[in-house]
């Protein structure tokens, strides 16, 4: 069974349709990167998975459950996690904060004892920061951690919203062109760790426009183009397909 | 906690409990009206913190007023029974008006703020059993066993007993889980969604809680002038209030409705020499407040004053920095 399933699922803004009748089935474990031009419609499909947008029909399976209708902080509380395209952050927190606020689901020491500050609460506090701290030094922001996240540059600041994202552990992770502006460094370093993320078992769908990330880290590609799936398969299938090198043209190299 | 801290802090709680020695009545009359007022800024403060600005402090104010004064005409209850319920009735009926209001966003939150304090105020001046405009009857003094707070002295010492545990309970919140979410909240609440914050449940809560402790200070208005009338509950106090905590600046959450409300209780008060051009004379003193130091005189304290010291090397405490986000933004908004 899938992890995830998206059968039939269209959306309209009035009469413009962003995304039509979309079928969709990614395993568990791999790393799916959904591609296109433009406008294609891959954003308003991670909104509709994450629950920021109803879909107009069809429904979303995930896990063996219907996530169709729910609001978005239960859809992250089920497990599914994702990064954003324009740079979500807690712009007045440090890094590590940020990433803090992450682990709000995973750490539950109960709100009262939370708010009498319990030295059971202070525990599980104090585990929360290593494992954030982990999560910081995995994404490479070790020496940023106590930077204020406004402070902090383009680059730090993707890895920042990835690292969030992390901190819900997820079962699903999508990430929303997360090496845009980023230098060949930083990008090789993230298709790194894309790979770890998929080693420690986390399903991993990638929204992103550098085709050798896509070509790079991917099992299977998904293009779209003005909202329906033109191609699906391996990236060696993909990247001689014909229809996907036309919908590209002039946009895009492969 | 530096040694700066422990001086300061202990300097101004040892100012607090003996002021009763240090001023004349008539000056402690007025630090009973700051203390009301430093519980209901305060308490705005806390939910701004979550991204709404509440127009509806002075409805809650008066349910809690109008709850105990009744409570004790009528049934003979004693004060602190009849203020608990106060408090119990508001976060009922806050329950019962939010739970609307608040999935539906800021704007509609705000506009119910708005909407709730006229209603209420027409409420209590038409309905007979409350007494109508004239007020309500004069309530009983409170009591505990057989020992009365009647005079300035007794009430202010009341009054610090529940500003204090107002402070303390606001800042448990504001260091805990909740706090943190809270921030989240009022800092983007796409991405506190995101992250599994349940941005309404959140806010409710937070709106419920500063209910509760609005009526209090409603129920410790009672206390010390023995009746409750409409006239006081209006929408202009609501703004009053939301004006003054601006003006103590919004960088600290806890201290600066402290600050704003001293100024605003004693400014008027020296003012009134000035005679019929105090209310003049107090607009125009806000207005430049609020031009010259937008962010309120904690912010002043923070940008300039502070600065200042520390280049000597001197540490000091860190301003609450998403107070000073939300301080930005609302000004952005003001700029528009």
């Amino acid at each position: 069974m899938p992890l995830l399933e998206l059968s039939k699922v269209a959306k309209y803004f009035g009469k413009l349709q962003a995304v039509a009748d979309l079928d969709l089935k990614v395993e568990a474990g791999e790393v799916r990167s959904l591609i296109g031009p433009n406008g294609a419609g891959k954003t308003t499909v991670f909104n509709l998975i994450t629950g920021s947008l109803p879909p107009s029909s069809g429904s979303i399976v995930f896990n063996g459950e219907d996530i169709t209708r729910l609001e978005p902080h239960v859809v992250a509380q089920k497990g599914i996690a994702r990064s954003f395209q324009q740079t979500f952050l807690f712009t007045h927190l440090t890094a590590l904060e940020n990433v803090l606020i992450g682990f709000h689901m995973a750490c539950r020491a109960g709100a009262l004892r939370e708010f009498l500050h319990t030295r059971s609460a202070k525990k599980v506090d104090d585990e929360c920061r290593l494992k954030a701290l982990e999560i910081i030094e995995f994404m490479g922001l070790s020496g940023a951690a106590h930077e204020l996240a406004a402070n902090l540059p383009h680059g730090h600041q993707r890895a920042l919203g990835v690292s969030m994202a992390l901190a819900c552990n997820p079962t699903l992770l999508l990430l929303d062109e997360p090496v845009t502006g980023m230098n060949p460094t930083e990008t090789a370093e993230m298709v790194e760790r894309i790979r770890k993320i998929r080693g420690s078992g986390v399903t991993v769908i990638l929204v992103e426009h550098d085709m050798r990330v896509v070509m790079d880290v991917s099992d299977q590609i998904t293009v779209l183009s003005y909202g329906s799936k033109i191609a699906e398969g391996l990236p060696a299938e993909i990247r001689d397909n014909k229809d996907v090198i036309q919908a590209y043209l002039g946009k895009e190299e492969l | 906690m530096s040694k700066v801290r422990i001086a300061g802090g202990s300097v101004l709680a040892l100012l607090l409990a003996f002021m009763p020695l240090l001023v004349n009545n008539y000056v402690l009359q007025i630090f009973l009206l700051t203390i009301t007022y430093a519980i209901l800024g305060l308490s705005f403060a806390l939910t701004l913190k979550v991204g709404l600005p509440r127009f509806d402090v002075a409805a809650w104010w008066g349910v809690g007023a109008y709850t105990t004064a009744m409570l004790m005409l009528k049934t003979g209850m004693s004060f602190w029974l009849a203020t608990l319920i106060g408090g119990a009735i508001s976060v009922l009926l806050g329950w019962l008006v939010f739970s609307v209001a608040i999935p539906r966003g800021m704007m509609v939150f705000l506009l119910f703020g708005m909407v709730l304090v006229l209603a209420f105020q027409q409420l209590f001046g038409t309905i007979p059993f409350f007494g109508g405009w004239g007020g309500t009857e004069v309530t009983p003094q409170p009591t505990i066993g057989s020992f009365t707070f009647a005079n300035k002295t007794e009430l202010y010492y009341m009054g610090l007993f529940f500003l204090g545990v107002t402070v303390v309970v606001y800042r448990l919140l504001y260091n805990s889980k909740i706090g943190r979410a809270w921030n989240a909240v009022g800092s983007s609440v796409k991405l506190a969604s995101s992250l599994g914050i349940n941005v309404v449940r959140y806010r409710l809560a937070n709106v419920l809680i500063g209910n509760f402790f609005i009526a209090i200070a409603g129920s410790y208005l009672v206390a010390y002038t023995l009746v409750a009338v409409p006239d006081t509950f209006s929408f202009a106090n609501s703004v009053y209030v939301m004006m003054y905590v601006v003006v103590g600046g919004l960088t600290h959450v806890l201290v600066g409705p402290l600050i704003g409300a001293v100024v605003i209780t004693f400014i008027p008060e020296y003012l009134r020499v000035a005679k019929q051009f105090e209310p003049i004379i107090t607009a125009v003193a806000i207005i430049l407040i609020i031009i010259l130091l937008p962010y309120g005189f904690l912010g002043f304290y923070d940008r300039r004053v502070k600065p200042w010291f520390v280049r000597k090397g001197w540490q000091g405490t860190r301003p609450d920095r998403q107070s000073e986000k939300t301080a930005a933004t609302l000004l952005e908004i003001g700029r528009d």
